[in-house]
């Protein structure tokens, strides 16, 4: 286990929203978390096949964690005990589903990733001045692949807003008023209501050379919805696997 | 006659349920055996299975090592890694081992094209 999973590990399965917890109109079926996990898979396959097309290069996926957890909890994962600095790309989406998907890396391995992209060896300098523009083409492909597969499964349309880079402590990061503020300025209409949930997805990934040299970039996904968009996202499970 | 057997091996329960959904409803003559992951695969596949649809990011092997245990097994098993994470160099690997590809989320329509190869 690396510093980075070791860090996150914590948060185990008492964490996932459930019979007893104190929102239990979250609550998954086992089936409905094997669904979501399922849709998850597919999109970070498809995120890490078009990865892969970016960086020349095969890249190699753990089996990503799913956690779905409250805002609080999902903050608490990745501010965890560490004050490191991170980067991640925001996307919101609008529509029938809104929310906020963030891809998030530690700042260090964030560098590794923009290197590994350009393919070259570059001053630091020139490195970190390339690192928001390249970040935020990785983010774009990654999370419109990663948010295409529930369009694929679920007749829920929603757009896509640009990607933003954002550089912070995980607080930050997870700054709900934050991300409220950024839908405000694509939206007239935002669900602000509270209750947010967050859906946390932990995953390593490599690209082919880096096996060989025992290298691995770790991320999560994180995607945050509203009460009233968990609902729509629910129900719509439902009518999947009402139909299998 | 003995029923055709397929294989699918997946850890989700909801691509299972899927594939098996397509072939109870367009190919209900096929007999199914399901397993979750590698270890189940090899300890559930015999020779009537013909045709083995394998996921490709599992716990324990991949769909990949899997495929290779399976058809050594059974050289005459015809194997498909079911997966949205289509890359060259897995596309490139694979195809040398005679595995085909079958892109998640899986379609009715593919299943019934390789299934021709059966008539």
């Amino acid at each position: 286990m690396n510093h980075w999973d070791a860090k996150h590990m914590h948060a185990g399965s008492d964490d996932l929203a459930g019979p007893g917890s104190d929102d239990e109109m979250f609550f998954l079926t086992e089936m409905e978390e094997d669904a979501l996990k399922e849709f998850f898979n597919m999109g970070l396959g498809m995120a890490a096949a078009s990865l892969s097309q970016m960086v020349d290069n095969e890249v190699l996926l753990s089996l990503p964690q799913l956690k779905v957890v409250s805002y609080a909890e999902a903050t608490r994962m990745l501010v965890s005990d560490s004050e490191e600095k991170l980067v991640a790309i925001r996307q919101n989406f609008t529509g029938e589903l809104t929310g906020t998907a963030l891809l998030i890396f530690p700042g260090a391995e964030s560098l590794e990733l923009v290197r590994t992209l350009l393919n070259e060896q570059m001053p630091l300098e020139v490195l970190v001045e390339l690192e928001q523009e390249t970040l935020q083409d990785v983010g774009n492909v990654v999370l419109n692949a990663f948010l295409e597969s529930f369009t694929q499964m679920m007749s829920i349309q929603f757009e896509f807003e640009a990607a933003e880079f954002l550089k912070g402590s995980g607080s930050f990061l997870l700054d709900i008023s934050s991300h409220l503020a950024a839908q405000r300025r694509a939206l007239s209409d935002v669900d602000d209501s509270g209750g947010e949930r967050a859906f946390v997805l932990m995953m390593d990934f490599k690209t082919h050379d880096e096996e060989e040299t025992q290298r691995t970039l770790s991320g999560f996904v994180v995607l945050l919805f509203s009460q009233h968009s968990m609902e729509i996202l629910k129900r719509e499970l439902k009518v999947i696997l009402a139909n299998l | 006659m003995e029923r055709k057997s397929v294989l699918i091996v997946d850890d989700s329960s909801l691509a299972r349920m899927m594939v098996r959904k397509i072939f109870a409803t367009r190919f209900p003559d096929w007999n199914l055996v399901e397993a979750k992951d590698g270890e189940e695969a090899l300890s559930l596949t015999s020779d009537e299975v013909l045709l083995a649809l394998v996921d490709f990011n599992m716990p324990g092997m991949n769909g990949i090592e899997l495929a290779e245990k399976l058809m050594e097994r059974n050289p005459r098993l015809l194997v498909y890694l079911v997966t949205a994470n289509i890359q060259e160099r897995m596309h490139q690997r694979a195809e040398s081992m005679g595995i085909g590809f079958i892109k998640k989320p899986i379609a009715e329509n593919k299943i019934a094209e390789i299934l021709k190869s059966f008539v």
